[in-house]
């Protein structure tokens, strides 16, 4: 256990390594900071003074270098258009990626698994054809359109929904502050995370769908109808724990990518997270940010992938963590 | 009145290409307290039968003419509220691998009294009691411990004890098993059967035993139904079967199993099957290319003399991983490990399963290092050289496995599979010559050159395993390791492949080490052979000398447990042979 | 006495009326908030849109672009280099620090030394404190332009800037990137007073209750501003309900909001004008002023303001929009692909050209969509075009470094005056003067480059006017660069939002004025 989450913090340290290191390759391509600083009918020696003063000058190795001497104290620079430091914009944004991703994440939890189940032990069922025909239309509408569209039937014409930001919000702790525990907070929630879902879902039920479609076929479920169970509890007790299992480690990684996922909804939203400040970020130029915004999903890679291995092992009681055969 | 009555009984299989007949016109009883065998190869339709009765074939098989009784009973065509209350109350069922009819998240309580509950009406602690009580029936040592354990954590041979104890739980008058011991090792596989038997004697309960192991019907079985595609071919009591056998296929069949007391030059061919295999072509090695050296082959070594030599092999896998090196635990896989394979010969290497003669056979390949000791081929020590120096070494040892499917792209043509060696290895000119090689290997195997454009699932499994030494043959090797290569395959198959095999060997001059746990196969394949528990070598023989006096407790006790075939008088069968 | 009385009860009268009046919350977004409270950091329509909220300059830009006084009373030309201005007595900042003569000499000192305001205040020599109430503004040479640059002077607060914030850092440091005092804290004058902002999701106002402008009909208590960065999701916030005003309006969405009964859309002709330029270093071509002129037939400005602009671009054949002082009537729009072809043929490149061409994606209304159509028209006489569009982030460096043959610009003149325009488009590039920074086609007439420095210095307006005009004719001729449109503004309201009153060209809405029925 000790050396799997050890193994895990080096990966994890050397993800974030590589990240930096090609966002500061690129980061010179990504546009000039300074243009975003100043006004336009600014001189051209006014803006190099400005770049000479942030170090924008010096060689590549000398500001890689600070950034890293900053890095391994937790610095990560310095944000040019919040004027705070790197790690704290993107830490007062994580409440609010992670409520949606949360919000959709329950979303695809009660819609995936019983529309999984059903496509799996009725697959010639006229509703599974249709559940599975607007799957494949859930994954090739763009998250952009299905934000807008919803946007507009629910916000526009029919006026029960808000269509942006995210509303009422209690101070939990420390800068976390949470829309979850007002209504309004929630009705600020729905349309995101409906959007955030719509690609997800689709695939969580076509991967449950094709996990309970494997188990029904095993030789255990086979057994299980033989020692003469009830089809209920055959399908939701004993196929759908076997199911949960795959589903939980490709599943889970997914919801962590999700977070990266979120930028064109909390943009659709104007939802104040992680995703849209990156966007905005990239618009102006913020270099820093940008790359302490990878480096920190890098991270979160890292941990969802740690988190889902154990809670598989938890669930699981053939593997045990410790691994490394 | 008999328990069990089919009576014409016919299964289909609808699809767009039109119905498959599975089983026609297919009648046999089964009385209490009686073990019937049902006999046959795959696709004979033995397993379906067993299916059909308790209305689980698999879609869209479906019952289309006859019917079964169950103690008078009809029970085809039932409603399916009505059979589920017949599974498991009245019909037990055990499966072949214990190792997947099991759920592996559930404890074993969990699916005994999920049985039980389903089927009796008692209460939590009686069943709970019963459960209990199942296990210690079937021989589940500290069965209080054991019951709150994973299938995991159970042996082969215990899972399926447990399997029987499920099928058993809720009172059935009949089980079926379904070639219950064919996963299991021999040791297992006589106390597996020996359990079922003494159980269905002393409840009084009948049983369908589903094999294709002429072994097991004479071991256990009262009456035998023999099966050949789809058709009930021949019935009768055991003794009957297996001495007087009428028709032709039963017995073919009965010549076909390997025979463990006496070494004979080839296999008797299942010669009934109709669409026979194609005859192989010979090859004129001498002027063919697989006859031709290498730049980069090890200087030959004269037929006879040592061409592999395995010295003092010590092999350990973790099995705890720790970040203190005392609290790690190894298993020892290879375990001191010394032999030597002459040129020319077949080594045998004989073992249960967890007896680490696969593990010996990586070694030799190269896939896992070994831990201490020395491997030479040829006379060079193979076990110090660098990845790039084993490069041509490599070459000409090679494997064949037990299932070849998972070792083939199955995206990839079968002529692309044997192909890719040789090009890796730049063994041939051109393009044009490399698809002679390929057809020639296709030819020689033979599967007909015409094969090469298909790709493996299209394939049985006894073609595959041609498939696979054609692959194995293309890097024109010195050594072929086969492990367990033909375990997976019907006794006709086998011993078309193990023909075939030494057929190869005989005319490329091959040295082979050949992997198998079953005794007789050794017998009739190997010059010598070694005998292997717990990573070591316990004793080490010419084949016959140790099939005839074995020295080591282990191995009598070994091949006292060889099914015994004594109902089988084979006088009047060899003649078939030719 | 009586008088004083009187004032007091009209006052008092005022505050009862306006708190009845009151307590209207305005619930605006626009596409981006204001990067900091500091108004001398970042010289950007986003930074004044807030100077009007929370502070007042001392003479603001009426709708017909005439002077109005703010926190100058009155003012008068002393000499041909000096302006006196009168201040607002009784003004008191959100501090409760009272406003005189001295913060105004402050902030224009601070203006000075701003790397963003510095080049407007280029012209000033100093300002002198008469007394209390009365300053004046001197230029290095006779400047038509003052009142213009008296417009950015929205005074601010000395006394609250003066010392040392919890950081030890002096609270009047002008800081681009860090986090300075002057940036997270403000004092004014303004209508309104932050009282939260978090950067990129809101700022919320409140109306300071001592506001000096009593006469202001405004009635708006409390605001709350949220960026909302997407087109749909602003107007669908607007048409939901959600917020009460928003701006910028996307061209794709005026018919919807035109139809709709919820709400009142405002459009003004705008004052920002979109061109292309043609590089002279780079492609030989385009030194040929046929070539110029063919390319100016070859664009149909007038479809595209139609077309692409809905409606809401008016067509431009010069810099100056109308209203301006170079603005003249005689210069009309050039479209007659014949004539085009025509023209080519006679500077030898009949058989066509190759050329590359950049537009930012995100910086103009629809940039990418014009360049593309800017593309397509050039195809038609033979010029082969390729484009290459980007995220203004990316695309400035590129303009800087003039990496290609056609690159668009648009440009908006910061003292409302046509001189401004050629300064930066259209006169010959000089690092050392600064004049031509923006000129990527790399144009230089002498002759235009004298008539616009004379203009800088003539206080006659009439005779200026003559000189800017000359200069337009002049660029017009010779097509000097490729005008496409004034870029409309436009804004989009609920019904009871009286917007009309408070927009102008310069969009900068006086929402201090803003009634909400």
């Amino acid at each position: 256990m000790i050396i799997f989450l050890l193994k895990r913090l080096l990966q994890a340290v050397v993800v974030m390594f590589i990240i930096s290191l090609i966002g500061f390759t690129i980061k010179d391509s990504l546009g000039d900071p300074v243009r975003e600083m100043v006004g336009e009918s600014v001189s051209e020696e006014e803006r190099e003074a400005l770049r000479e003063k942030l170090g924008l000058n010096d060689p590549f190795i000398v500001q890689y270098g600070r950034f890293l001497k900053g890095a391994v104290q937790g610095d990560l620079g310095q944000s040019y258009f919040y004027k705070k430091p790197v790690t704290d914009v993107i830490l007062s944004k994580l409440p609010a990626t992670l409520e949606l991703v949360f919000g959709a994440t329950l979303i695809i939890i009660f819609f995936s698994v019983p529309l999984g189940v059903y496509c799996a032990i009725k697959p010639r069922s006229w509703l599974t054809k249709f559940i599975m025909g607007a799957s494949i239309v859930g994954i090739s509408v763009p998250v952009f359109l299905t934000g807008i569209f919803l946007m507009f039937i629910f916000g526009v014409i029919l006026d029960y929904l808000p269509v942006f930001g995210r509303g009422e919000l209690i101070s939990v702790w420390g800068p976390w502050e949470t829309g979850l525990f007002t209504l309004d907070g929630l009705a600020h929630l729905i349309l995101p995370s409906i959007t955030l879902s719509s690609l997800m879902l689709p695939l969580f039920i076509r991967l449950i769908r094709s996990e309970m479609t494997e188990v029904l076929h095993s030789e255990y479920i086979k057994f299980a109808w033989a020692k003469g169970l009830d089809k209920y509890r055959i399908w939701f007790r004993l196929a759908l724990k076997n199911t949960m299992l795959p589903v939980i480690t490709v599943g889970g990684v997914q919801i962590g990518t999700m977070v990266a996922y979120t930028i064109l909804t909390e943009t659709v939203f104007q939802w104040p997270g992680m995703g849209f400040m990156f966007l905005e970020a990239i618009n102006r130029s913020d270099t820093p940010l940008i790359i302490g915004y990878l480096v920190f999903v890098g991270l979160i890679f890292v941990i969802t992938n740690t988190l889902v291995d154990l809670i598989y092992g938890f669930i699981d009681p053939t593997i045990k963590v410790a691994g490394g055969k | 009145m008999a328990l069990l009555e089919v009576n014409n009984l016919k299964i289909e299989f609808p699809s767009r290409h039109g119905v498959a007949v599975a089983v026609e016109d297919v009648s046999f009883e089964v009385n209490p307290g009686e073990i019937l065998g049902l006999v046959g190869e795959s696709g004979a339709g033995k397993s379906t039968i067993g299916n059909a009765i308790i209305d689980l074939l698999s879609p869209p098989g479906r019952v289309a003419g006859g019917d079964v009784f169950l103690k008078g009973e009809k029970i085809s065509s039932l409603p399916a509220s009505r059979i589920r209350q017949i599974r498991g109350a009245e019909i037990g069922f055990i499966f072949q691998d214990p190792m997947t009819s099991l759920n592996p998240l559930f404890t074993v309580e969990e699916q005994l009294m999920e049985t039980i509950l389903a089927n009796l009406d008692v209460t939590q602690e009686s069943a709970k009691q019963k459960a209990l009580n199942m296990l210690e029936q079937v021989g589940i040592p500290e069965p209080e411990i054991r019951i709150k354990q994973y299938p995991h954590q159970f042996s082969g041979g215990m899972r399926q004890r447990v399997g029987i104890a499920i099928a058993l739980s809720a009172d059935p008058a009949l089980i079926i098993a379904d070639e219950p011991t064919t996963a299991l090792d021999v040791s297992i596989q006589d106390q597996i059967l020996q359990l079922i038997r003494s159980l269905c004697k002393k409840r009084q309960v009948g049983c369908i035993l589903v094999t294709h192991d002429m072994g097991v019907i004479a071991n256990i079985t009262d009456r035998v139904a023999v099966m050949y595609q789809g058709n009930l071919v021949e019935s009768g009591t055991t003794e009957q079967i297996l001495q007087r056998p009428e028709h032709p296929y039963t017995k073919s069949l009965i010549s076909a199993v390997p025979r463990a007391d006496v070494k004979l030059k080839r296999f008797p061919l299942v010669n009934y099957i109709e669409k026979a295999s194609v005859g192989f072509s010979q090859i004129d090695v001498s002027n063919h290319w697989l006859g031709q050296t290498s730049a980069s082959d090890v200087s030959s070594v004269a037929k006879g003399e040592d061409l592999l030599r395995v010295e003092h092999v010590n092999l350990r896998f973790i099995t705890k991983n720790a970040l203190l090196a005392k609290n790690r635990r190894y298993i020892q896989a290879s375990d001191d490990v010394s032999f030597t394979v002459k040129k020319g010969e077949t080594f045998g290497l004989v073992g249960e399963s967890g007896s680490g003669k696969s593990t010996i056979a990586r070694v030799i390949a190269g896939i896992y290092p070994p831990e201490s000791g020395r491997i030479f081929f040829a006379d060079q020590e193979i076990s110090a050289m660098s990845e790039r120096e084993r490069r041509p070494i490599r070459r000409q040892i090679q494997m064949v496995f037990q299932n070849p499917y998972s070792s083939m792209n199955p995206r990839m043509r079968v002529q692309d599979i044997i192909a890719e060696p040789i090009y890796f290895h730049k063994l041939a000119g051109s393009r044009k010559e490399v698809e002679m090689i390929v057809g020639d290997l296709l030819d020689h195997v033979g599967l007909g050159r015409r094969a090469g454009i298909k790709f493996p699932h299209e394939f049985s499994g006894g073609q595959r395993q041609r498939i696979s030494i054609a692959r194995a043959l293309a890097t024109r090797p010195q050594l072929l390791i086969c492990d367990e290569p033909t375990s997976a395959l019907d006794v006709s198959v086998q011993a078309q492949i193990l023909n075939l095999l030494k057929d190869l060997q005989d005319e490329l001059g091959l040295t082979m080490l050949f992997i198998s746990h079953d005794l007789p196969v050794i017998r009739q394949m190997c010059d010598r052979v070694s005998v292997m528990r717990y990573g070591k070598i316990l004793e080490q023989n010419e084949t016959e000398a140790l099939f005839i006096s074995p020295q080591h407790d282990y191995t009598k006790n070994l091949l006292a447990l060889i099914p015994h075939m004594d109902h089988l008088s084979r006088e009047g069968l060899m003649v078939q042979q030719g | 006495m009586r008088r004083g009385a009187a004032l007091l009860a009209s006052a008092l009268l005022a505050t009862t009326l306006s708190a009845g009046a009151f307590a209207k919350t305005l619930k605006v977004a626009y596409d981006a908030d204001p990067v900091s409270l500091d108004l001398h950091e970042q010289l950007s329509g986003g930074t004044l849109q807030l100077s009007h909220m929370v502070g007042d300059p001392l003479v603001r830009w009426t709708q017909e672009l005439k002077f109005e006084g703010r926190l100058a009373e009155r003012w008068e030309r002393i000499d041909d280099r000096t302006m006196r201005f009168y201040l607002r007595k009784g003004v008191k900042f959100h501090s409760g620090n009272e406003f005189t003569a001295l913060d105004v000499k402050w902030t224009f000192n601070r203006l000075r030394t701003s790397p963003d305001f510095k080049a407007i205040f280029a012209p000033f020599e100093s300002a002198k404190v008469v007394d209390r109430y009365t300053i004046d503004l001197v230029t290095n040479k006779p400047y038509p332009l003052l009142l213009n640059v008296a417009t950015y002077v929205f005074p601010l607060d000395s006394k609250f800037y003066t010392g040392f914030d919890e950081n030890g850092k002096s609270k009047d440091a002008l800081v681009k990137h860090g986090n300075s005092y002057a940036s997270r804290n403000f004092s004014g004058t303004g209508p309104f007073i932050v009282t939260q902002r978090e950067q990129g999701v809101k700022v919320e106002f409140k109306r300071y209750d001592d506001y000096w402008d009593k006469k202001s009909p405004g009635n708006v208590s409390e605001i709350i501003l949220t960026p909302i960065k997407e087109d749909a999701t602003r107007v669908s916030a607007l048409l939901a309900g959600d917020v009460d005003f928003i701006s910028p309006v996307p061209p794709t969405d005026y018919d919807r909001l035109e139809k709709s009964d919820k709400v009142d859309m405002v459009t003004l002709d705008g004052t920002r004008i979109i061109t292309f330029q043609l590089n002279q270093k780079r492609v030989e071509a385009f030194k040929n002023p046929k070539v110029r002129l063919a390319i100016d037939y070859a664009i149909n400005n007038a479809g595209i303001a139609k077309k692409l602009m809905k409606g809401l671009g008016t067509p431009a054949a010069q810099h100056s929009p109308k209203g301006y002082m170079g603005y003249s009537e005689d210069i009309k729009l050039r479209y007659d692909l014949k004539k085009a072809k025509q023209l080519m043929k006679e500077a030898g490149y009949e058989k066509g050209l190759k050329v590359t061409m950049m537009a930012p994606n995100n910086r103009y209304v629809n940039d990418a969509k014009i360049a593309q159509a800017v593309a397509n028209m050039l195809a038609k006489i033979n010029i082969q075009v390729d484009l290459k569009t980007m995220p203004k982030a990316q695309y400035w460096p590129e303009f800087d470094k003039r990496a290609a043959d056609i690159m668009m610009l648009g440009w908006h003149a910061d003292t409302e005056d046509s001189a401004n325009f050629i300064e930066f488009l259209a006169m010959c590039p000089n690092s050392e003067t600064g004049f031509g920074q923006y000129n990527s086609g790399n144009y230089c007439n002498p002759e235009v480059d004298k008539l616009v420095l004379q203009s800088s210095e003539e206080t006659d307006l009439a005779k200026r006017q003559t000189l800017l005009q000359k200069a337009e004719k002049i660029l017009y001729d010779e097509a000097a660069f490729i005008p496409l449109h004034w870029q409309d503004l436009a804004w989009a309201a609920k019904k009871n939002v009286q917007l009309a009153p408070v927009v102008n060209v310069m969009n900068f809405p006086y929402v201090g004025d803003l009634v909400v029925k």
